[in-house]
């Protein structure tokens, strides 16, 4: 049976439905998002007991005295459980989910009734829509929308949508043919049919199916959570992920009472609107009149429109006075200014920690935050889109290898906080006689032949599969149960419970060492692999959104001890404050704000000869045009007024020899511009070299394997396809290698160098490098093709390529004198080769134009270099 | 002014490729045959005419094809060929538009099972049919109230359906499709969801009524002993095709053939026939040289018996200008109860003789 690539072809959709539709899913966001805005601001504006208020009086209206009082009390205990906001978020995606669903599904219904042909090609529809696994579409959701209500409402809608259409076509489909006959008889139009005689009759059943979307949609809300939807659904979702079974409980029951109110309302509401209802209401009226009469009130549709509006008024004025006492930051230290920044994290315990901890700390920097619970799936993509800043839990190299390699594209690493962590297999320490994984050998059937593992999708599931099993020959005799973290740690609560014996697959840090009495398996054989680290990782891009973020991140560093400490200090203060935590914790270790988030340096120093003009020029050689917008960024901020020229490197000299031009940054020497310096000689200023050694070379790919060296092109011509991608025939290197390198390492016969250009030679560099196939280039350093791709110099023994030279700065005669303090700077200006290779790319992707704000960047990306390349006293 | 209603060569055939079914029908290819093909002929070939003012009375066993004719004669069901002619109009050739309107305006129709809006009180029921034309609510409110008192349910017009007996329920549906004042009313078996009493009732109301409004009626129905009753004329369906049309004394005494003679069977005779029917036009003229009660060619067969009973010799017919039309004699009337006409046979015992008394001819 050949294999069907249906997923692939889905993969190759979502992927083409991502760079291709993107406007298409910024409208349905901004649509679903600003509706869902506009609701909550609604339903959450006001004060919870009031609204409760509104929302007993609309129960009140609909059923009666007795039914709006226990709505009260249900509502109010929402509220006393601490989860009227989450409570009032989920109302609102409740209601936006329903009304689009209902304005979709109730028409699609009609004419579902109306045409079978409508109706068959309907019905596989539904079927899909009512049977396909939630995750499935709310994780591609995430891709198109990105983490929060959107995926969620859409989900909800999908979820929702298929009882909606039933029932209306069931409805009107049932409606006696004799009625419909007789209306026709009477001369009336299909449409007026509809109106007069379908929909009225339907109508009893189509509220049933409103009620059903409204409960499903309840009921997906919860799912919902799972995408950063808010709300319950992101209470149950983290309180079932850590275990936390009150809590769980507690929104169970914000849930429950939620359904019952929209259960009742909707029931009594489709008593209200259909005439079959209202005439039974009024039967059951009369028939209970006289028992209970007060319990039975029901107010008017005007007292009760009046009792909405007061309360709403009073709502409404409480939050007026209520708002305008929000904390602000002191001025001193509010480098955020209000700027918001959004993190993501899983439920890990150093996840959690390390996340509130930036909370707190950048709140305390002015910064607003929102913090969002989610799976490492979601949390990802999150990331990826930038609907997330960043997150401080990426184990990497292994446990998130999944993701890393899926999104790197779009995720810039901070660097690791911790490490290295380790995974392991662990049993309860009752378990006796097993400390080693070669321990569980032939002891299969104490543990049920099973090891509980973790989510399928796990990096260390991959690793305990492939490798752990083998190495300790336990293969044939363990099976290992993918779950989840929960139910992992759950199964591992029960055994324990019950004394039975288990192995669990867990890592350090873990809270479930400090819970329980457990036992870490040996590896002698190393079959783990080494440990991990723990990463902070970014959105690509945040470094130049926020860069002092950004370097507090970079800078981020835990040990185990302030890990523990802050971790106890989070489950001391207990579920739901954990920023309590955070600042318990934070007041035992004084000084650590300004260590982890130091507040930059107040007003820019300004340079000794600040106001003097600077002529600087440059010719359109890459680095000299990074150079020279770098040194004018700073000599702005010092103060000074620096000109910037392109010239052509002959023009150029000549202008510094005669005065009208202060400096050059790029002055090849001794070979390149040897022609000038000798020709100026007298007249110029050598500042000295901030560069080098420059040198010439071949250069492969790096996943190019068992090529170092120019030596190991030898005999793999074919792999290459006999090819060296040259640059303009005219150019020296080209010439050094054809004469000389080929020769000194006899490639002669076997390479061909094909020369082209030098935007040819890059262009086909990069497309090999996307192919994945071997090539080998003419390159010379610096070039910011090191800093874009993952490249290889090959090794030169021989030294055919000659020395290499140094890049000078060159000033006109008596610089020194007129710029004293620059001067300065400029003798001692240094930049690595790592450092020139980004400040280039960071240009490239500027753009033409934008050269000084690209240079700008790259500065703001590496704080302190200003002060480094232009240090003022004081 | 009522309208006349013509029929004219009316098939239906329900399935694939109906107008072939046709041609097949025309060429004497019977409904069997079309059946093995999947397809159904409801309607064979039927054509009639009801004149203004009449009932006409189609009648039949069940899937005979009563009410699918029924249907095409205001479009509910279009016909597979063939014409309706109403009032000057063929319903067969108008856009569906024009015959909503038609609808509306001038054919009404009174359900088997009543069909009322449960969702509308009796009054909107009743007015239905004029909110459809667009009347305004005081004046359709006026009508409907009006037609309703008519059936004689005054004071009912809060009520709802499902508040109303059987019969209420119809007299409602009646109510709905008289206030239209359309001039064609369309009956599918009104009365056959009825108690056998309130049945009669019925049949008695719609008669009284049509003395007075004096409708164009179609009537169908299963019950042939309701349709000799209401039937100005009557036609008798089987297997789709009309096998007979007459009035009620046609069918009872010339059946066309043996389907509607042993159909006829248990019809009670006296209470269909009357003196015309039942008397000898060959008279001797001296009937009338009495005093003795006399009958007109109306009087009913029981009332008929009655009068013989009271005589000694045949009664006397006379028409509505008192000529003498014809007698009856005793002998007649029981060979009409048993539907044996024709002279008696000689006795082969003949107790006469030995009486010296003549039985027979008294």
């Amino acid at each position: 049976m050949p294999r069907l690539h249906f997923g692939d072809w889905i993969e190759d959709l979502v992927g083409w439905l991502q760079s291709h539709l993107t406007w298409l899913f910024d409208l349905v966001n901004t649509v679903l998002g600003g509706m869902y805005d506009a609701v909550d601001t609604v339903l959450g504006g006001g004060e919870p007991l009031l609204m409760a208020g509104v929302l007993a009086v609309i129960a009140c209206w609909l059923r009666g005295l007795l039914p709006g009082a226990l709505a009260f009390v249900g509502l109010a205990l929402i509220d006393s459980l601490g989860l009227w906001d989450d409570a009032m978020d989920t109302l609102s995606l409740v209601l936006v989910a329903s009304v689009i669903t209902i304005v979709l599904a109730v028409p699609l219904g009609i004419w579902a009734a109306r045409s079978e042909r409508v109706s068959a090609q309907l019905r596989p529809v539904l079927d899909v829509m009512q049977t396909m696994p939630a995750f499935i579409y709310l994780i591609p959701g995430v891709m198109f929308f990105g983490v929060g209500t959107t995926p969620g409402l859409l989900a909800t809608i999908i979820f929702a949508m298929p009882p909606g259409v039933r029932m209306t076509e069931l409805g009107i489909r049932q409606v006696d043919g004799e009625l419909i006959e007789a209306a026709e008889a009477f001369g009336t139009s299909p449409r007026s049919t509809l109106a007069r005689v379908q929909l009225p009759l339907a109508l009893p059943t189509i509220m049933a199916g409103v009620n059903q979307v409204i409960m499903l949609a309840l009921s997906m809300v919860v799912i919902g959570g799972m995408a950063g939807a808010g709300g319950l659904g992101e209470q149950v979702y983290s309180a079932i992920t850590q275990l936390k079974v009150g809590l769980a409980a507690e929104s169970g029951v914000a849930v429950v009472i939620l359904a019952m109110y929209l259960d009742r309302m909707t029931g009594a509401l489709g008593r209200r609107v259909s005439p079959l209802g209202r005439r039974a209401a009024a039967k059951a009226a009369v028939a209970a009149a006289g028992r209970f009469r007060l319990a039975h009130y029901k107010p008017g549709g005007a007292v009760a429109v009046i009792g909405v509006v007061i309360l709403a008024l009073v709502a409404g004025g409480m939050n007026l006075a209520g708002s305008g006492s929000s904390k602000e930051a002191s001025a001193g230290t509010n480098v955020g200014q209000g700027k918001k920044i959004n993190i993501g994290y899983i439920p890990w315990d150093e996840g959690t920690a390390t996340t509130y901890l930036w909370k707190e700390l950048l709140e305390q920097r002015g910064y607003e935050t929102d913090v969002k619970q989610l799976d490492p799936g979601p949390l990802y993509s999150g990331v990826a889109r930038g609907d997330i800043d960043f997150q401080t839990d990426a184990w990497l190299p292994t446990t998130h290898k999944a993701y890393w390699d899926k999104y790197s594209a779009q995720l810039d690493d901070l660097g690791a906080w911790y490490g290295p962590t380790s995974l392991e297999l662990t049993v309860p320490s009752y378990v006796k006689g097993v400390d080693s994984l070669a321990d569980l050998k032939g002891r299969g059937k104490e543990f049920g032949g099973k090891i509980i593992g973790i989510e399928a999708s796990a990096g260390m599931m991959g690793t305990l599969n492939k490798s752990v099993l083998k190495a300790y020959g336990l293969e044939g005799e363990y099976k290992v149960v993918s779950s989840s973290t929960s139910s992992m740690l759950a199964e591992l609560d029960r055994s324990i419970e019950k004394k039975e014996p288990v192995v669990v697959t867990l890592w350090s840090p873990h809270w479930a060492y400090g819970k329980y009495d457990l036992k870490k398996l040996k590896d002698p054989e190393g079959a783990w692999g080494e440990g991990e680290q723990i990463h902070t990782v970014a959105h690509k891009g945040f470094a130049e959104k926020d860069p002092t973020v950004a370097k507090w991140l970079k800078d981020f560093k835990l040990t185990e001890q302030q890990l523990t400490g802050l971790e106890n200090d989070i489950r001391a203060a207990g579920e739901g404050h954990e920023q309590d935590g955070v600042r318990a914790w934070l007041k035992k270790n004084p000084g650590l704000v300004n260590k982890l988030a130091p507040v930059p340096g107040a007003a820019k120093a300004q340079g000794k000869d600040a106001g003097k003009t600077v002529n600087m020029g440059y010719f359109p050689w890459d680095e000299a045009i990074a150079a020279t917008y770098l040194w004018q960024n700073i000599l702005e901020d010092r103060g000074y007024k620096p000109n910037v020229k392109q010239l052509d490197p002959g023009p150029l000299y000549t202008a510094l020899a005669q005065g009208q031009m202060d400096v050059q940054l790029d002055g090849w020497l001794p070979t390149t511009h040897k022609e000038y310096v000798d020709r100026f000689k007298g007249k110029l200023d050598d500042l000295g070299s901030w560069y080098g050694p420059t040198s010439l070379e071949l250069t492969v790919p790096s996943y190019v394997k068992g090529v170092d060296s120019l030596a190991d092109l030898k005999g793999r011509g074919k792999e290459f396809g006999g090819k060296i991608i040259g640059i303009e025939a005219s150019a020296g290197m080209m010439g050094t290698l054809n004469k000389s390198v080929l020769k000194a390492y006899g490639l002669e016969g076997e390479y061909k160098v094909v020369s082209s250009s030098t935007s040819s030679m890059l262009a086909e560099l990069d497309r090999s490098i996307k192919k994945k196939e071997p090539v080998v280039v003419t390159l010379w350093s610096p070039h910011w093709a090191y800093g874009k791709y993952d490249l290889k110099k090959l090794k030169d023994p021989e030294g055919a390529w000659g020395k290499g030279e140094q890049i000078h700065t060159v000033a006109k005669k008596g610089f020194g004198q007129e710029f004293p303090e620059l001067g300065g700077w400029l003798k001692n200006f240094k930049l690595t080769e790592e450092q020139l290779a980004s400040l280039e790319v960071e240009i490239q992707k500027g753009g033409a134009g934008n050269e000084k704000e690209s240079a700008r960047r790259w500065m703001d990306a590496h704080p302190g270099i200003e002060d480094e390349l232009a240090p003022v006293a004081g | 002014m009522s309208s006349r209603l013509e029929a004219e060569h009316l098939y239906k055939v329900f399935g694939r490729r109906p107008d072939e079914a046709v041609e097949r029908l025309r060429e004497g290819a019977d409904r069997e045959e079309l059946r093995a093909d999947g397809t159904t002929a409801a309607v064979i070939d039927a054509s009639f005419t009801v004149e203004p003012g009449q009932i006409f009375v189609v009648m039949g066993l069940s899937g005979s094809g009563k009410s699918t004719l029924l249907r095409m004669l205001n479009g509910l069901l279009e016909p597979t060929a063939g014409h309706v002619r109403f009032d000057g109009q063929d319903l067969t050739a108008i856009s569906d538009r024009e015959l909503r309107e038609v609808r509306a305006n001038k054919i009404s129709m009174v359900f088997q099972h009543f069909a009322l809006f449960p969702h509308r009180s009796v009054l909107e029921n009743a007015a239905y049919g004029l909110a459809v034309q667009g009347v305004p609510r005081a004046e359709r409110e006026k009508r409907a109230g009006e037609a309703l008192a008519l059936c004689g349910l005054a004071g009912w017009e809060k009520s709802w359906p499902d508040e109303l007996s059987g019969g209420m329920q119809q007299r409602v549906g009646l109510a709905r499709a008289l206030a239209t004042d359309a001039d064609l009313l369309l009956m599918d078996e009104s009365f056959s969801a009825l108690d056998p009493l309130i049945r009669r009732d019925m049949q008695d109301q719609l008669l009284q009524l049509q003395q007075t409004l004096k409708k164009t009626i179609v009537f169908i129905t299963h019950d042939l002993n309701e349709a000799m009753r209401l039937g100005d004329r009557i036609a008798v369906m089987r297997d789709g095709r009309i096998v007979q049309t007459g009035s009620a004394e046609d069918i009872l005494l010339r059946p066309a053939n043996d389907y509607v003679a042993s159909f006829i069977q248990d019809v009670d005779r006296s209470r269909v026939l009357t003196a015309a029917a039942v008397m000898d036009e060959d008279t001797d003229g001296d009937e009338i040289g009495c005093a003795c009660e006399t009958a007109t060619t109306d009087t009913p067969f029981t009332e008929l018996c009655a009068i013989s009973a009271r005589l000694t010799h045949a009664v006397a017919v006379l028409d509505d200008k008192g000529k003498l039309v014809g007698r009856v004699p005793r002998q007649r009337l029981i060979g009409f109860l048993g539907d044996q006409q024709g002279e008696p046979a000689p006795c082969d015992n003949p107790r006469g003789t030995r009486d010296g008394k003549v039985i027979a001819n008294a």
